[in-house]
């Protein structure tokens, strides 16, 4: 089953690629490096369904101490660090020939590093405390937190950078961009979410075999 | 000079904060009571609240003490701003306590916890930080409170949203 | 104006490393866990005692 997710999530990666550079135009203003759209914000979109996973699972755990509910609440915590890691990376990367410079603290780039450091500090958590049913327990919490968090950190960061600044020049989300462009981001965004899939899927299994190789 | 002035002002609000905070809990774990507050009947949320306050009380008494060490050291004529002041730092304090608090009990028994606890807390308590920052800079200038009327709205929000996190599920964090 | 190939290649490039090393890391846990739980089952599979106890009941 976890085989056919796989498949499926590489045909829909190679579609993606395929939007990305094929189909897609090449931009007015940027030029072609704005390509990188279709890999940042695809992977941004994933992370925050991560981390809405999280929540979700943290909540079922502390309602029926579901053991799968745990391993899912930790592989999509694991997943969604991993994809906001890139999309930080890539926001860099599109960031130094646009900007001329690898850093900036725009609003995107600066909630999504919070969101980064928040989670690892979930991932770390997990890592650190020794008896299983009580790291379980406090991560749960952590991750309900965390989550509640979000919509305070995308507040303040934005009203932080934009109230006596002109806003970035990513602009978030597809709403005033021509069709073709946003049929794009959401076939990348399928492709990643199948991704997001098949990575959880795999992740959770093993942790399941390594929670029963420990009895 | 004056601009870094609130972010000073935090940023020492915030480190006395992260050594009391973090301590919330360890006395009761180097008397050996840790097991009694697990076995606390009732609603464990009580001692959630209890501790809250406690720490509320002490951060704000540190927080006036820095307060006025700082009209002092730069010059500042506090006397107008106060109120206005007042009512940032309050807001703040209460987020930032409620959350620590919370992580306190969750750090007590890890080894590495003076460790853990800041690493924690500090990117949660962000939006919090960059809201009172904002606030107390306008509030510094002489801007009327109104002015950052959001600032202070999006402080009350994580006041609520944080206390009702921590009493809901304290429970789950002092079990057995 | 300059299309800079080189970030997006760097960029694409960049997700396709992590994303395959952290997908190489899930399939060799994957083998390390079926590895070790294969070696788990074999000697389990025979009762050495019991049968032990069978040929020599109680005296």
């Amino acid at each position: 089953m976890v085989r056919v997710v796989g498949g499926v999530t590489l045909a829909a990666l190679a579609a993606g690629l395929v939007m990305g550079f094929g189909v897609a135009p090449r931009e007015a203003t940027q030029g072609n490096v704005q390509r990188i759209m279709y890999l940042h914000v695809p992977s941004v979109w994933v992370a925050y369904l991560a981390f809405a996973v999280v929540l979700a699972a943290s909540i079922a755990y502390l309602a029926r101490r579901a053991e799968a509910a745990d391993r899912l609440a930790h592989a999509s915590a694991e997943v969604g660090v991993l994809f906001t890691g890139l999309t930080i990376a890539t926001g860099s990367i599109w960031g130094k020939p646009t900007w001329g410079t690898w850093w900036t603290w725009d609003a995107r780039l600066t909630s999504v590093s919070i969101l980064f450091v928040m989670y690892l500090g979930y991932l770390l958590l997990r890592g650190m405390i020794e008896d299983r049913e009580r790291g379980a327990r406090y991560a749960a919490v952590l991750g309900i937190v965390a989550a509640f968090n979000i919509p305070l950190v995308h507040f303040s960061v934005y009203w932080w950078r934009t109230l006596h600044q002109p806003p970035s020049l990513m602009k978030p989300g597809p709403g005033t961009m021509p069709g073709i462009i946003v049929a794009a981001l959401l076939v990348n965004f399928v492709a990643f979410s199948l991704l997001y899939v098949y990575f959880v899927a795999k992740r959770v299994g093993l942790l399941r075999r390594e929670a029963e190789a420990a009895l | 000079m004056a601009g870094t002035l609130p972010g000073l002002l935090w940023l020492g609000f915030i480190l006395s904060g992260l050594l009391g905070l973090g301590r919330t809990f360890v006395v009761e774990h180097e008397n050996d009571c840790w097991e009694a507050l697990l076995l606390a009947p009732g609603d464990k949320s009580a001692i959630y609240v209890g501790k809250l306050a406690g720490n509320l009380l002490l951060m704000l008494a540190v927080e006036a003490i820095l307060v006025v060490l700082f009209g002092l050291f730069f010059n500042l004529d506090l006397a107008g701003v106060l109120p206005g002041l007042a009512v940032v730092i309050v807001l703040g304090t209460v987020a930032f306590a409620a959350v620590g608090t919370l992580f306190a009990a969750m750090t007590a028994q890890v080894r590495a916890r003076e460790l853990l606890f800041p690493v924690l807390l500090l990117p949660v308590q962000a939006p919090v930080l960059l809201a009172t920052v904002k606030a107390t800079e306008a509030v510094l200038l002489g801007e009327p409170l109104g002015s950052v009327a959001h600032w202070l709205k999006l402080l009350a929000a994580a006041d609520v949203v944080y206390v009702a996190v921590g009493v809901l599920t304290f429970d789950f964090v002092l079990e057995g | 104006m300059a299309d800079h190939w080189g970030f997006v290649l760097a960029a694409y490039g960049l997700a396709a490393v992590v994303l395959l090393a952290y997908w190489r890391w899930l399939v060799a846990r994957d083998r390390e866990l079926q590895g070790a739980a294969r070696s788990r089952v074999a000697p389990v599979s025979g009762h050495p005692r019991s049968e032990h106890a069978s040929r020599h009941p109680v005296q």
